[in-house]
């Protein structure tokens, strides 16, 4: 396969077939936290893409160049990387306030929520650390830069794509006429699983 | 597990800190924004868990307000008065009080108001107010059943000995649910008020004076001496019932004396104000309302 059909492959694939928050589950946090309102999840997903691209990348140099040369990976990943993405959060959120403060309102809040997401620390460690990417793609045993970066766009493009469809969902539930005992958390949880349905049906499509 | 691999373990985290600190410290010189140090400090005493109750997305936005002058120094929810009075100590304006919010009861019949006929239906307050508007000759008056008793999910509400709700005041958030329970409260039964407006008319008849009194008692009669005694022109006899302006209200205690039908009481949290405190008769038992304000003072 070429390399650009592979990496559309790879894309499609962390964004659609293997879809972070609705066919993994990981990060229901703000996937239930913050999808109340469109606007919101829009700071949330705009916030996810950004910091899960850097983050990966980040983490993966750090394996590549500090913990594996060093043999101490096994053991240190999940400190290391958290101390990554923190650091790394803090200093998009200082970068942004100078650079564009107009950004910086509309992620406001969700930036440092960021910091503790596991969908984060998840992308970034299966980009980095060999043997945790698990997708059907013949990539070697650990991904290289650019295709560490192009599957964590696809995941995190494919978080926030997941997070504005419930969003939008749960703007018409608002006004649906829904039974009293299924209102609010319930019929959210309810309407989650179905939207999950709909995501795990895409399973096995380009045999990924 | 040998001790150069703690070493090179330490060296690793190390060096990861060390270029991440490094990094930061450049950042936030380069990327330094000049803010209003106020809203530094404002954010500094804020509770910075950004909860959200002020309706703020963060508490550094809610600082920013303050600062600015578009929030009052009361926004913070969570804070209550602490963290109000802190901030208008850092910005040399004057103590403001918090609103906080709690019901209260505008009736003081209780079992001592006439019925029309015997009622022996289910004890909940909606039912009775569906037959034939419910057994008490005056309209406005309370069953007495408790339903907003059981509304109150913070158990805020008990029902006296004369069969009428009070309030905890300690307890109640203000949250409203008894208000939306009670089936008189579009006329104003139970009604939110701010908390620092520390007196209340505890009837919300608005018949005639006379045919209200033979309903009973303890109802207001509409007689004005409460607005001729206020000092601050904070009552008055309106629709025939006297009604409090909570923004003029000092508490001052003036109209509770001057009402001869002791239909207007004082509540409020450092006000001894328990069962059978308020309505007609309460006068009776302020003798013993030391040992009540040191229970209040300790809830
Ligand atoms: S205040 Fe209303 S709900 Fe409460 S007992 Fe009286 S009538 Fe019933
Ligand atoms: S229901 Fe709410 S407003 Fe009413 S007494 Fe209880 S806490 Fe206060």
């Amino acid at each position: 396969m070429s390399l650009a059909g592979q990496m559309a492959l790879l894309f499609v694939g962390a964004a659609l077939i293997n879809n972070i928050l609705l066919t993994r589950f990981i990060g229901l946090c703000p996937f239930f936290g913050v999808s109340s309102s469109m606007s919101t999840s829009i700071g949330m997903s705009l916030a996810v893409v950004f910091v899960m691209t850097l983050a990966s990348g980040a983490t993966w140099m750090a394996w590549k160049f500090l913990l594996a040369p060093l043999g101490v990976g096994e053991f240190l990943y999940i400190p290391a990387f958290i101390l990554i993405i923190a650091a790394l959060v803090q200093f998009v959120e200082m970068y942004l306030r100078k650079a564009s403060p107009v950004l910086y309102r509309a992620m406001g809040i969700y930036l440092p929520l960021i910091t503790t997401n596991c969908a984060v620390l998840a992308t970034a460690t299966e980009s980095a650390k060999p043997g945790f990417f698990k997708m059907n793609i013949d990539l070697g045993a650990s991904l290289g830069l650019g295709e560490a970066l192009v599957y964590t766009l696809g995941v995190s493009i494919g978080f926030g794509f997941a997070l504005l469809t419930f969003a939008a969902l749960r703007e018409r539930l608002e006004a649906a006429p829904v039974p009293d005992a299924l209102k609010g958390s319930p019929i959210a949880f309810i309407t989650a699983g179905l939207l999950s349905f709909a995501y795990v049906g895409l399973a096995g499509w380009f045999g990924l | 597990m040998d001790a150069s691999m703690v070493l090179k373990a330490v060296l690793a985290l190390a060096s990861l800190g060390l270029v991440a600190s490094g990094v930061l410290a450049v950042a936030s010189k380069r990327f330094h924004v000049e803010v209003d140090p106020r809203v530094e400090q404002i954010a500094s005493v804020l509770p910075g868990s950004n909860c959200g109750a002020c309706g703020n997305p963060s508490c550094f936005v809610t600082a920013e307000g303050i600062a600015s002058g578009s929030l009052p120094v009361t926004a913070c929810v969570a804070g209550g008065q602490e963290v109000a009075d802190a901030i208008a100590g850092l910005l040399g304006v004057d103590r403001c009080e918090v609103d906080t919010v709690v019901v209260v009861r505008a009736c003081g019949g209780g079992i001592a108001a006439a019925r029309a006929y015997d009622y022996h239906g289910v004890p909940s307050c909606a039912a009775a107010a569906r037959l034939a508007g419910g057994p008490l000759v005056c309209q406005w008056g309370c069953f007495g059943f408790g339903d907003c008793v059981k509304a109150c999910p913070f158990g805020a509400l008990s029902l006296d000995e004369r069969g009428l709700p009070v309030v905890d005041l300690a307890r109640c958030t203000g949250c409203g649910a008894c208000v939306q329970t009670c089936p008189r409260s579009s006329s104003g039964l139970l009604s939110l008020v701010p908390e620092r407006a520390p007196v209340s008319v505890r009837c919300s008849a608005h018949s005639k004076p006379k045919e209200r009194k033979a309903a009973c008692s303890a109802c207001c009669i509409a007689c004005k001496k409460c607005e001729r005694a206020c000092p601050s022109d904070a009552i008055h006899v309106v629709e025939m019932l006297a009604v409090v302006d909570y923004e003029k209200c000092t508490g001052c205690n003036a109209c509770v004396e001057a009402c001869p039908q002791q239909c207007i009481d004082i509540y409020g949290r450092n006000v001894a104000r328990t069962t059978g405190a308020d309505g007609a008769g309460w006068r009776a038992v302020a003798a013993g309302s030391a040992v009540q304000e040191a229970e209040v003072a300790e809830a």
